[in-house]
């Protein structure tokens, strides 16, 4: 059935009710970014008031020579990369072999429930000082109790890095795991009784038919995990604070770290705003992927 | 027969071990929350203890309490919840029901607002509101939030009004109910699961958000999370009292999660295919 | 209020490039039962929902007894509609259902009740009022819708194809009782649907659609047996009209290599025709037009021959004790009274 065009007192009230929010929206995070973009190319140092003024691209110019920043953005792709693959793999596993075996799924969406509703703050701490601590965390006793040695899980710059994975994947993999799951669900069994007449295998009724039809479930997935791995900041500062050093201080840290931490509010501005720009192309270019299909 | 019993096996085990992973790290932390902190940093690690309510009498009264950060926090969500369900319900409904051409991009730009990474958001607000002195405040705090909690509202409300059939709404203007009283009458009452998700979620991202509380709040606005690390400097960390204050922390959240659990995962897939939330 | 005489005139609407109505033009008298039958998006239901204030024409004018209401809104036009999927309320009662465009109107709570009593018992349905929606059967339902659209006593009626969700007995029940209830209440009713049997045996007068356009209005009698188009023509009837290309000339039709005599046609001279004969017109006699039965289905008392005729295939409906042997050769007649003739170009009727 045609909609029916909107008529004027149809539209005067449709604007009526979205423009305060909209409003609202633009005033609270439109304006602030400009002025975001704005101080990136100011030079604003709290320790030294006396220097701020009009700075022009000279941040940039700055970041374009700094091994911090290089280092910063290659850990960001790292992180983000990894954990969302991670994600995407043990999610989808698991929602697959939980199709498989019906019963106890109720008690597995529960446990699932557990690292979302979670504080990505206390879920660093946690990690950090039950699970990952030397001498007293669980990890180190299992290692030890396998012979395995010890690890300085969080002092160590490539086990630092590798713990922080560690830790998003836990917390986000449920959310996977459950939409993954409920897309597998919705799938009709017609279609594998169809496919198993025509002779298709399991792995090629997984390639085949499985695979394609929850593509789209999958590349949601994929884009909003790949955008909460890029803001992550809680977890990873509750776990390592960015460090040892630099080793786990993605773009997000950086930034704060240089704006509330070294105080060089003009510096950090750039970097964030280096960040928003990746964000935001990223999201559009995954978003153009999926209207083009 | 015997193989499929030997898969049916493995396949539990693993399941079972992905649960084992999933909620150990906060069984763990019940369990340290229960200790002293002597026994905490036992090796090995102890699960037969003499377990000890004193890190939970700590975390309630005396210096170490946080239960003003729990008032904090509740103030600070609960506002948030309150106006941003204020706003995004009418918002949400126009995106749905209207078909003008500006809606498209409307709805990309709330969508992508949603996607900012907040750090992009804490520097200009750190000057923004130190300007105006609302630092340490709720309501710059809130203010704060509201950026973050209405675009994941809207979007997911969006898709809510969008399962709602037009022809009830046509229906009760035949009836002569005028526009906002069918939308009263009519249409969020269709939408109550909707709108009781959203809820959950906002008041869920706004209690555990971290990084603006500790940027922007202070003395007088510390959330729950960020009162995490008075338990933490530089000479010591009470890992105990910190286990404890941490569940207690969450414990409305855990809560929150485990009473609605079906809405929650509804929320996650329905917002998930529509296309958007931060969480 | 008493029923309302409804008029359209140069109703034209558009959706975007596509012009879903061009130009409409319908009068409808005071208690009359009027159907707007045709084929899906044909814009039957676009007009109904122009009448009902529910979508915008873009030129064009409606009025109710008299009054312009084009630009009124849909609270503000004395005007009921059943929807094809009812639309009921699903969080409220039957009763509440029913008592909602009371309760928007202002109706004081006494003379609300007494109302809502009413019209369920008018649809028989009074025993069902504490229920919700979703407890009722799909007929139920459908009478919910109608006691809803009643309660006010409007003056304009509106159904948009109000039996297509209910199983064939049921719609043939359902459609006695709505005509009786439309008397009984003495309402102007405006029916869209795209069963031709439906309008038939329930209008006082019909407007067939054809590619959002009016093609004919008439009773149901005149639509049925002097179409005014071809297209009309292939719609009414089930089965549908015969339809054979034929060239006319001089008094006679060729058909499929047999030449029919018309005398009366002579006038016409010579051009394209299509015949249309209705399948209980066409017989199997001594003489006739060669053909060949193909398949012979029984239905009840009747049966239906398909016949080859040439490359064409005919259907006939016969009754009687004969039945004629697949792949047999016949001969069939035409009755002469009874056919159609439509010019090929234009498809209206000569």
């Amino acid at each position: 059935m045609p909609r029916p065009a909107a008529g004027r007192e149809e539209r005067r009230f449709a604007l009526a009710l979205f423009l305060p929010a909209f409003l609202l929206l633009v005033a609270t995070t439109t304006l602030p970014l400009l002025y975001l973009v704005w101080s990136s190319t100011q030079r604003i140092d709290l320790t030294m008031p006396w220097l701020s003024g009009f700075a022009g691209l000279e941040n940039y110019a700055k970041l374009g020579a700094d091994a911090r920043f290089w280092q910063s953005l290659q850990l960001t792709l790292v992180y983000t990369g990894a954990t969302v693959v991670l994600q995407v793999a043990i999610g989808l596993g698991l929602a697959l072999l939980v199709m498989q075996v019906r019963s106890g799924q109720a008690l597995l969406r529960i446990a699932a429930i557990l690292p979302i509703v979670l504080a990505p703050v206390v879920a660093g701490l946690f990690w950090r000082s039950l699970v990952l601590a030397p001498d007293f965390g669980i990890v180190d006793f299992l290692t030890r109790a396998l012979g395995l040695g010890s690890y300085n899980w969080l002092g160590d710059p490539q086990l630092a890095l590798v713990s922080v994975i560690a830790i998003h994947t836990w917390q986000w993999t449920p959310f996977a795991f459950l939409v993954l799951l409920a897309s597998l669900a919705a799938l009709p069994p017609e279609l594998y009784e169809a496919a198993r007449l025509d002779r298709a295998g399991p792995w090629q009724r997984f390639r085949h038919i499985t695979l394609p039809m929850i593509r789209p479930a999958i590349v949601i997935v994929v884009i909003l995990r790949m955008v909460t791995a890029l803001s992550a900041f809680a977890a990873i500062f509750a776990a390592t604070g960015g460090g040892p050093g630099s080793a786990t201080e993605i773009l997000n840290l950086y930034a704060y770290r240089l704006s509330f931490t070294e105080l060089n509010i003009g510096y950090g501005s750039a970097v964030a705003t280096v960040l928003l720009l990746i964000t935001l192309s990223v999201a559009f270019l995954l978003f153009g992927l999926r209207r083009a299909r | 027969m015997k193989a499929s019993v030997l898969r049916s096996s493995v396949l539990l085990a693993f399941a079972v071990a992905m649960m084992v992973v999933w909620v150990f790290p906060v069984a763990w932390g019940l369990v340290t929350s229960l200790k002293t902190e002597r026994d905490v940093l036992a090796y090995p690690p102890t699960v037969v203890f003499d377990p000890t309510a004193a890190n939970y009498q700590d975390v309630f009264s005396g210096s170490a309490s946080i239960v003003p950060n729990l008032i904090s926090s509740l103030i600070v969500s609960g506002l948030t919840t309150a106006l941003t369900m204020l706003f995004a319900i009418p918002a949400a409904y126009a995106l749905a029901r209207l078909d003008l051409p500006w809606k498209r991009g409307a709805g990309f730009w709330v969508l992508a607002t949603q996607m900012l990474p907040p750090v992009g958001l804490v520097i200009p607000y750190f000057l923004l509101l130190r300007g105006v002195g609302w630092t340490d405040t709720y309501q710059g705090l809130v203010l704060v939030y509201l950026t973050f909690a209405l675009p994941f509202a809207i979007w997911l409300l969006v898709s809510y009004f969008e399962e709602i059939p037009r022809e009830m709404e046509e229906a009760a203007l035949l009836d002569r109910a005028g526009r906002l009283r069918a939308l009263w009458h009519v249409v969020l009452p269709q939408a109550k699961g909707g709108i009781a998700v959203t809820v959950i979620f906002v008041f869920l991202n706004s209690w555990n958000e971290f990084l603006f509380a500790v940027v922007l709040g202070g003395n007088t606005v510390r959330t729950v999370t960020v009162a995490m690390f008075n338990f933490i400097s530089l000479e010591q960390t009470q890992w105990a009292r910190l286990a404890a204050a941490a569940m207690v922390g969450m414990a409305p959240v855990i809560a929150l999660g485990l009473i609605a659990q079906k809405h929650i995962v509804k929320g996650l897939t329905v917002g998930a295919v529509k296309g958007g939330g931060r969480r | 209020m008493s029923a309302a005489a409804v008029s359209l005139a140069g109703i034209v609407k558009r959706h975007g490039a596509v012009t879903a109505l061009a130009g409409i033009d319908l009068e409808v008298a005071p208690g009359e039962f009027f159907s707007l039958l045709g084929p899906s998006g044909s814009g039957k239901t676009t007009t109904l929902r122009i009448l009902a204030g529910l979508e915008h024409a873009d030129e064009g004018t409606v009025r109710l007894d008299g009054k312009d209401v084009t630009s009124l809104e849909p609270g503000a036009r004395d005007v009921a509609m059943v929807f094809q999927s009812y639309a009921l309320y699903p969080h409220m009662t039957v009763g509440e259902n029913i008592a909602f465009p009371l309760r928007m109107s202002g109706v004081p709570r006494g003379e609300m009740e007494s109302a809502v009593r009413e019209a369920a018992a008018r649809v028989r349905i009074d025993h069902l009022l504490e229920r919700r929606p979703g407890q009722l059967s799909g007929g139920q339902q459908q009478r919910c819708a109608l006691a809803r659209a009643i309660v006010r006593k409007p003056a304009l009626f509106l159904l948009d194809e109000p039996l297509s969700n209910l199983d064939a007995k049921l719609r043939v029940e359902t459609r006695v009782e709505l005509k009786r209830l439309q008397r009984a209440l003495n309402v102007t009713a405006v029916y869209v649907t795209h069963d031709q049997e439906e309008a038939l045996s329930l209008s006082d007068r019909l407007a067939v659609f054809m590619d959002g356009r009016v093609v004919q209005v008439g009773t149901p009698e005149e639509v049925f047996s002097r179409p005014a188009t071809v297209d009309v023509a292939g719609f009414l009837g089930n089965p549908p009209m015969n339809l054979l290309p034929a060239w006319l000339e001089d008094g006679s039709a060729l058909v499929e290599g047999t030449r029919l005599d018309l005398p009366s046609l002579r006038a016409l001279g010579a051009r394209e025709v299509t015949l249309g004969i209705r399948p209980s017109a066409v017989r199997i006699a001594a003489e006739g037009v060669p053909a060949t039965v193909t398949m012979c289905e029984a239905l009840g008392e009747d049966f239906f021959v398909d016949l080859s005729v040439g490359e064409r295939l005919v259907r006939a409906k016969m009754n009687g004790r004969e039945r004629p042997a697949e792949r047999s050769q016949v001969r069939i007649q035409l009755e002469q009274g009874a056919l159609h003739i439509f010019d090929r170009q234009t498809g209206l009727r000569l």
